[in-house]
């Protein structure tokens, strides 16, 4: 514990003043208090900032994004059929991809069997829209309104092959399980902004592809070595928003209250004899739980959204657990001041079916993707409001199993994947990164996974190569032993 | 298992690939440690024997520090997972030697181990403390006071279980399913086809297994262990946070294995613990806390239970649905209302910061 933080805790202050500091100046599933005392055990030599339950020192330097929106496109979606316009694929259409372009490189057991690697060319055409004149394919007509607000980056690459490894590595900047999630060091490092909900909450909608989805996993949120804590909450479309909200049938709100008044009295008198603080921090953790059992199904309840909105996201922002009522939600999370919400979609994993599956996939995820992006702009949002829109990675050229005219499939690419970003200190209307004329390999600004993260920090205001945590001996960070920040798509 | 005859050859993997052979290595044990003797054979049963030679004072001081840290809180070497340059210095470094060495003189005997902690002066000491004192050390590592911490998730479970009645103490056995929100398996799964898609409940008996027999999905790990800190088991984890957020709040006023315990408890309760009032509190009490009320305590209590008993007396329904949480029927001969009071107020005692900490 470090000095400057002892007097806080000094044996001056009474009970109550102790108590009301530790209800009101903490966030939601960070008691500051349980931290100063390092009770959990772990991060002894780190200082918490009491506002946010972060920590002291950040942000490193002034942010220009407060909060992150992360819309995973869980399955990888093909950068051929949406962002990377090849418009000479057409003329090689069947042909054998060259080993001049593969170069001997991995391909998964899934294709490495297939005698031929004929060239798919796209079947969807490619248009340039805006100011930005960029190249946006007819599955994303709703892109079109955004592409001036968001920076394309058609250059991202995974050293990840397959779906687990590669989201893995995405979400903690390491291919095994076991790290934090990106959401997870973000509110460790940063804390929160609000007192009544968490500050990484996560957000699931599943496919409108037909193809069976990749599955997902909790640890894809979870806070590896760190605290618990910090693991991020999903909020549910069905049953209690978030597990265990609701109370017990038969308990009305008011009987909730007054047992909770009778917890507290017994849990005060506890505290006078044992001296424990953890025992404050417990009281005031079962009153944000009651504050929670409002401020949750406040923040579930669309009711009062007034019908542009729902014109605005589409007809399935109505439908709970839709990808377009969970932008929306987004939205609302965004409002309330929570660090991180991650979305995951799933159903982009077409190996077979690829234009029926994600024209499919794109009605559903085109239309509600853009209006956040508006939403967020209208609302003043979107300058301290970082999104990202992004899979895991992406799609071969050559096709999987059968080509024909009309139909045919793509396997996983590390080598290049095209995502968008915005807001929060993005420039507005830029295409970074080429690949080559069979989007296979990157020829211009190349940028890896853990520089991706790095440039998702820096946009808070935190340096990646600070953020840091003691665990078995050595220190960890998110971007691992790599990452630097793409400063070519910053304002 | 046994050994191959010929034991297959062994590579660095360049960057970890498999089809990228580097250095052929051999077995063997890392050079900072001591090494393994000439006699042993280069395999499992060799390094199963270096790992417990009497010799190697490593594994002794590993154990008992664990077995420290499970009593304590905190292990005499707080970083628990890691005795190397990196970790934290023992607090106490001969008392350390003392128990390894202990350790190794008894053959090993572990729950001779337990009894010469247990039994200790250190730790039959009171937890309560001064506030200056646990200003000067918030810790406890100077061991000026008795332990005070948390329990673990399964033993919150198994303790709420165990106060209840409910608790089958059954041991071993294949895993269990106790109550779990609706969807977590389905939402996160792959589709038909495959095993582990969807969760389904156990029968009764089954319902009220310690903690440690959950079946533990490990990409979708039971949330009511992993809010109170059970490690997901994606890396090996030698000592737990311990945290204190209002999701485990939420779990211990919500999920049905609490709320049916409370009602287990109040039926507990009614049936055994005397006749009024008063009794019934202490009886009740006692089980969650191992101690009697003081009358400040007590007298917050009986306030409660008027109170709840004042919002259940005319609200036969919601008694009623109270009552109907969890497989286990409520007892038919107890009144619902008064029931349905006693188990509001039982649900406070095993939400109790004292009921789920050890001290």
């Amino acid at each position: 514990m470090t000095d400057s933080l002892t007097p806080e805790i000094s044996a001056a202050m009474t009970r109550r003043q102790f108590f009301r500091r530790s209800t009101a100046g903490i966030a939601i599933g960070i008691p500051a208090l349980a931290t100063l005392l390092t009770t959990d055990g772990f991060g002894a030599d780190t200082a918490i900032d009491e506002k946010t339950g972060g920590l002291a020192g950040l942000p490193h330097f002034p942010p220009k994004g407060r909060r992150v929106i992360f819309l995973h496109q869980s399955g990888a979606p093909s950068q051929i059929e949406l962002f990377d316009f090849k418009p000479n694929l057409v003329k090689w259409q069947g042909a054998e991809l060259p080993d001049s372009v593969r170069m001997g490189q991995r391909i998964t057991g899934m294709t490495s069997g297939q005698s031929s690697f004929p060239v798919a060319p796209s079947i969807f055409k490619f248009s340039q829209y805006g100011r930005s004149g960029a190249w946006t394919s007819e599955l994303l007509p709703y892109h079109t309104k955004i592409e001036d607000d968001i920076t394309i980056i058609k250059s991202v690459y995974s050293e990840a092959i397959n779906h687990d490894p590669a989201i893995t590595f995405l979400q903690t900047g390491f291919q095994q399980p076991g790290r934090p999630s990106m959401g997870a060091w973000t509110t460790y490092g940063l804390g929160s902004e609000n007192q009544n909900l968490p500050a990484f909450v996560v957000l699931i909608s599943q496919a409108n592809a037909l193809n069976p989805d990749q599955p997902l996993f909790s640890r894809l949120w979870g806070s590896g070595f760190l605290p618990s804590r910090y693991q991020g909450v999903k909020f549910r479309a069905s049953g209690d928003p978030v597990l265990y909200l609701s109370n017990p049938p038969g308990v009305p709100s008011g009987t909730r209250r007054r047992m909770l008044d009778g917890i507290s009295k017994l849990n005060r008198l506890l505290a006078e004899k044992y001296g424990d603080p953890e025992i404050d921090t417990r009281v005031a953790q079962y009153e944000m739980a009651y504050r929670m059992q409002t401020s949750v199904p406040d923040l579930m309840d669309l009711s009062k959204e007034p019908e542009s909105t729902f014109e605005l996201y589409g007809p399935d922002s109505r439908k709970p657990g839709t990808y377009a009522a969970n932008c929306l939600l987004a939205r609302r999370l965004a409002e309330r001041g929570v660090r991180f919400i991650q979305l995951y979609h799933r159903g982009w994993d077409q190996h077979n079916d690829l234009p029926r599956d994600i024209a499919l996939q794109c009605k559903g995820v085109d239309q509600p993707s853009a209006a956040l992006i508006l939403d967020l702009k209208q609302r003043g949002m979107l300058d301290d409001t970082l999104v990202v829109w992004a899979g895991e990675f992406g799609r071969t050229v050559y096709c999987q199993g059968k080509l024909t005219g009309t139909n045919y499939g793509r396997d996983h690419h590390p080598r290049c994947f095209s995502i968008w970003m915005a807001g929060a200190g993005i420039q507005r209307g830029l295409t970074i990164g080429k690949t080559d004329d069979y989007c296979y390999n990157i020829v211009e600004d190349p940028v890896h996974v853990h520089d991706l993260q790095a440039t998702i920090l820096h946009c808070l205001g935190i340096d990646h190569l600070k953020l840091t945590y003691k665990f078995q001996g050595r220190y960890f960070r998110l971007t691992d032993v790599g990452g630097l920040v793409v400063k070519k798509i910053l304002t | 298992m046994g050994e191959m005859s010929k034991p297959r050859d062994t590579f660095v993997l360049g960057r970890g690939e498999y089809d990228n052979k580097g250095e052929k290595v051999k077995p063997g044990v890392p050079s900072f440690l001591p090494p393994m003797s000439r006699d042993l054979p280069p395999n499992r049963l060799g390094l199963a024997k270096w790992i417990v030679d009497p010799l190697n004072p490593l594994t002794a001081r590993v154990v008992v520090n664990q077995y420290w840290q499970q009593y304590f809180g905190t292990g005499i070497v707080k970083t628990a997972e890691d005795f190397g340059s990196q970790g934290e210095p023992p607090s106490h470094p001969e008392l350390l030697d003392w128990l390894a060495t202990e350790f190794v003189r008894s053959g090993w005997d572990i729950k001779a181990m337990q009894r010469l902690i247990v039994t200790s002066a250190t730790y039959r000491q009171s937890s309560r403390a001064s506030r200056e004192l646990i200003e000067r050390d918030p810790e406890n590592r100077l061991l000026a006071r008795g332990p005070r911490f948390r329990l673990p998730a399964e033993m919150v479970r198994d303790n709420a279980l165990a106060i209840s009645g409910l608790l089958n103490d059954r041991i071993g056995g294949p895993s269990v399913y106790p109550y779990q929100p609706k969807g977590l398996w389905e939402e996160m799964a792959f589709g038909e086809g495959y095993s582990g898609q969807s969760y389904t409940q156990s029968p009764k008996p089954d319902l009220y297994r310690r903690g440690m027999y959950t079946v533990w999905k490990r990409t979708v790990p039971p949330p009511s262990l992993t809010i109170l800190d059970a490690p997901d088991r994606e890396k090996c984890t030698a000592r737990r946070a311990v945290t204190n957020t209002p999701l485990q709040a939420l779990v211990l006023l919500n999920d049905p294995t609490y709320v049916e315990a409370s009602r287990a408890l109040a039926d507990r309760t009614l049936r055994n613990g005397g006749r009024s009032d008063h009794a019934r509190i202490d009886f009740a009490f006692k089980l969650a806390t191992a101690r009697t009320p003081d009358p400040q305590e007590r007298a917050v209590l009986l306030g409660s239970l008027r109170e709840f008993r004042s919002l259940y007396r005319h609200d036969q329904a919601n008694a009623s649905k109270l009552l109907s949480v969890g497989e286990t029927k409520a007892d038919s001969r107890l009144a619902p209302r008064e029931l349905a009071a006693w188990t509001t107020l039982a649900s406070m005692i095993l939400n109790l910061d004292e009921t789920i900490t050890k001290e």
